[in-house]
């Protein structure tokens, strides 16, 4: 029996790109796809880098690739997003070695800011061929067969699995392990990969963008046959004229739907952009209605309409333009609403639930008990009280005093857009003071040109920089700041503090998070100073550094004295540990959660806590 | 077979530990095992929840559908709640009598449900299940860490699918030499305070006394 092994879905795509015989891995951490990164890394034959950010990654990937070497790069959309530059080069130049893409979707946005579809941007925008999985081991296979098809077809390979088939955990079977036996040689064609607005004297003095963008054109029959022929899309036969058409996940949830109702239907089971054009036509024309069933946007749905009004064949499409919700992610639920719709006979069917009569308070989240960053968003809280400041936020653990009971910064859009919003904020004449709060990771990330143009300009806003030496929400990826790699060895930190020094900020002032006093002392002087003052707050994660005993406070047992307490709720509306506790009035410590960092011996002005 | 079960907690109680062991038993035991956790940013804190479901045959949706759980399994009350559309007509829920107050909730900003409704709402819901005092039990055991070994324990009472000694076999093996010998003896008092609560009639616990 073949060697099968328990694995997530992300660590399935890792391993067929082992055993594709990939040379580089590079990515930047992002739920839900960080974990394809960290599998490859535990083999030491490859090259596996958490890069400064997707576009960085991508671009690295590809000199690799020039090389005839395989490479992948691994991002969640959000990155896609910020690769699109390179990519709509990358389309036109192709690749050698093979070159695969993993593109993941957050369909809900279960942990992201949008739940937008990227396969708008590699397949729609860029014309890249796209695999869609509907589960761990099809994502393995079709990573695999992605390397495979880009040597063929010269062209970056793009996977883009959605949350559900990341992290979903089954038997995985697994392959051996190829040894590609190649010499890395980068072999000069500049006709290529030169992509400048020159003309092309052989070409009879058409410019090479043009011939370029033919060049990608003509790449499509040769990929529509691929498709025709691939594994990843078939037909199943079943009752009724309305045939079912699923991507990608899709098929997971009406698999599941026809168990559930004890019925088959007919459908087309989709893996692959370009659409595999005869199959589709063959099934269409059986049928009276197709049903879509895609994460998150109408993109097949549109497709096939497109395909079937240029076929001349009548037939009904619906899916995501409004038959089926227009937001959130798919479900079986989704699904058996819908086909209940299509059937109403099926309505009786649908597994009956429950909903208890009762109220449930949302859990909201939060710094972690212990969290430096408590204290550094008290201080920042109190100055914007006093000064009607306005802050703009970032990507990160600390976006978290954006929620209830903090409600601090006021904007969080993508890596690195506090900095340039802040700026923005100061040029409209507004004269209330402007605060810019970001991550380290988010920082490097992102947030630097915004940072060198704010300094440039001369801007007068206060940039404060949290900086824990990890990328903590995602679950501590080392990012250039960090003294070591994705593997643990020793890796050259970057000092922000140095740099916005170096860069020419009118301040820079490092301070200890933890201490309340230290940071208020420097958000005054900061806000006094003209152009733009760095503050960075440095403290490594607590979650990381709480076993090792090498923390950035004392720890000091902390008691609430209950007549000196007079319900005044600074303690729970300015810094909101969840270790204080407030009812009748008064609050108490709850010492089973309590930390003892003693930050809030500071916060409370009644001297009730000691 | 089609057997799907779903763990409800909040983050660092323990549930993906749960879970692994669960899934490392049924694949022992020639089943496949299609589970997926809602896994979000790092902080503490945050709700929980395990899929787990297990087959004879080839296994679809990596989500249980809504009321298609047989066994939900609540490390805390809320959480339990929360989900609490997930169970099947025929299902069973497991609760931890057991309350982490939302942030919110700590800070009168919300308010956590009272014992009395929230029995009122589980006996109006029609649905039967058991209330066990885990983290109690837990804690007796050495320490409040050990309250999912000790769910995980009373889980394996609730139906005929679990071979005690099997999961016990798989819990020594997964569990890190420290913590072996604790696991296991929570283990067995979860088992114990299984067959204890289901001597009484379905729904009855301990919620709210003592």
């Amino acid at each position: 029996m073949a060697k099968q092994e328990y694995l997530m879905g992300n660590e399935a795509m890792g391993r067929g790109a082992v055993e594709a015989g990939v040379t580089v891995v590079t990515g930047y951490p992002g739920t839900p796809v960080s974990e394809v990164l960290e599998y490859v890394s535990s083999y030491p034959d490859v090259h596996a880098e958490w890069c400064i950010n997707e576009k960085v990654a991508l671009e690295i990937a590809v000199g690799a690739s020039l090389c005839n070497t395989r490479a992948m790069a691994v991002m969640k959309h959000n990155g896609t997003n910020v690769v699109l530059d390179f990519l709509m080069h990358l389309n036109y130049t192709g690749v050698r070695g093979g070159l695969v893409l993993i593109s993941a979707d957050d369909p809900s946005g279960i942990s992201s800011q949008n739940e937008e579809d990227s396969r708008i941007i590699t397949h729609l925008d860029a014309h890249l061929p796209v695999f869609d999985p509907w589960c761990a081991h099809e994502a393995k296979d079709m990573v695999k067969a992605a390397f495979e098809l880009s040597e063929k077809t010269e062209l970056c390979f793009v996977v883009r699995p959605v949350t559900r088939v990341c992290h979903a955990r089954s038997q995985v079977r697994l392959e051996e392990i190829v040894v590609l036996d190649r010499e890395p040689s980068f072999v000069d064609d500049r006709s290529r990969f030169v992509m400048s607005a020159v003309t092309e004297p052989k070409a009879g003095g058409v410019l090479r963008p043009v011939l370029r963008h033919k060049w990608l054109n003509e790449k499509q029959p040769a990929l529509l046959q691929i498709m025709e022929e691939s594994r990843f899309n078939h037909v199943e036969k079943g009752e009724g004229s309305i045939g079912l058409v699923t991507c990608g996940i899709g098929y997971a949830y009406v698999k599941e739907a026809e168990e559930i109702l004890g019925k088959k239907f007919p459908i087309l089971k989709l893996g692959t952009l370009p659409l595999p054009r005869s199959k589709v036509i063959k099934f269409a024309r059986k049928m009276d209605k197709l049903v879509v069933y895609e994460d998150s946007e109408g993109v097949v749905e549109c497709l096939l309409k497109e395909l079937l009004y240029d076929e001349g064949i009548k037939v009904e499409v619906a899916g995501r333009s409004g038959f089926l919700p227009r937001e959130g992610e798919l479900s079986a639920t989704v699904v058996l609403q819908s086909l209940a719709k299509l059937y109403p006979e099926l309505q009786k069917l649908i597994p009956e639930t429950v909903t208890l009569d009762i109220k449930i308070p949302v859990r909201t989240r939060t710094q972690c008990v212990g969290c430096q960053y408590r204290g550094l968003l008290h201080a920042l809280k109190l100055m914007v009280r006093k000064t009607h400041g306005i802050v703009t936020g970032d990507i990160g653990c600390y976006d978290a005093g954006s929620f209830p009971p903090l409600e601090l910064q006021s904007t969080i859009y993508c890596m690195g857009s506090s900095i340039p919003m802040a700026n923005g904020i100061a040029y409209s004449g507004s004269k209330q003071p402007v605060f810019a709060i970001i991550g380290d990771s988010t920082f490097f990330h992102n947030g630097v040109l915004g940072l060198l143009n704010a300094i440039h300009n001369g801007v007068d806003m206060v940039v404060i920089v949290c900086d824990n030496g990890t990328t903590a929400m995602t679950g501590f990826q080392p990012h250039p700041g960090s003294d070591t790699d994705v593997r643990g060895r020793p890796a050259v930190a970057i000092d922000i503090a140095e740099l916005a020094t170096a860069a020419g900020a009118a301040s820079v002032q490092v301070v200890n998070p933890y201490n309340i006093p230290e940071v208020t002392k420097a958000l005054k002087k900061a806000v006094r100073t003209k152009g733009v003052s760095v503050i960075v707050a440095s403290m490594p994660c607590y979650l990381q550094v709480r076993r090792t005993g090498n923390l950035g406070f004392t720890p000091r047992k902390v008691t609430l004295d209950p007549d000196r307490c007079n319900g005044c709720q600074i303690c729970v509306t300015y810094f909101g540990c969840p270790a204080i506790h407030f009812s009748n009035g008064k609050a108490t410590i709850d010492q089973a959660t309590c930390v003892e960092c003693g930050m809030c011996v500071v916060v409370c002005k009644r001297g009730a806590i000691s | 077979m089609n057997f799907n079960i779903l763990i409800a907690g909040v983050g660092g109680q323990g549930n993906l530990f749960a879970s692994a062991i669960l899934a490392e038993y049924f694949m022992s035991q020639g089943y496949q095992v299609l589970a997926v956790e809602t896994i979000g940013a790092a902080q503490r804190g945050g709700s929980v929840i395990s899929h787990l479901r297990v087959s004879d045959s080839d296994l679809y949706s990596p989500l249980i559908p809504a009321g298609k759980v047989d066994i939900l399994v609540g490390f805390e009350i809320l959480e339990m709640l929360r989900n609490f559309r997930m169970l099947a007509t025929d299902g069973t829920y497991l609760l931890n009598d057991y309350k982490d107050p939302t942030v919110l909730c700590n800070m009168e900003l919300d308010t956590y449900p009272s014992d009395e409704n929230i029995r009122e709402a589980l006996q109006k819901s029609g649905r039967k299940g058991y209330i066990i005092k885990a983290t109690e039990r837990a804690r007796e055991a050495g320490g409040s860490l050990l309250t999912n070994v000790v769910m995980v324990g009373a889980l394996c009472q609730l139906s005929l699918l679990f071979n005690s000694r099997e999961v016990k076999r798989v819990l020594t093996h997964k569990s890190p030499e420290k913590v072996r010998e604790l696991n296991l003896k929570a283990f067995e008092a979860g088992g114990v305070l299984a067959l204890e609560v289901m001597k009484q009639s379905p729904t009855r616990g301990y919620l709210g006394q003592g």
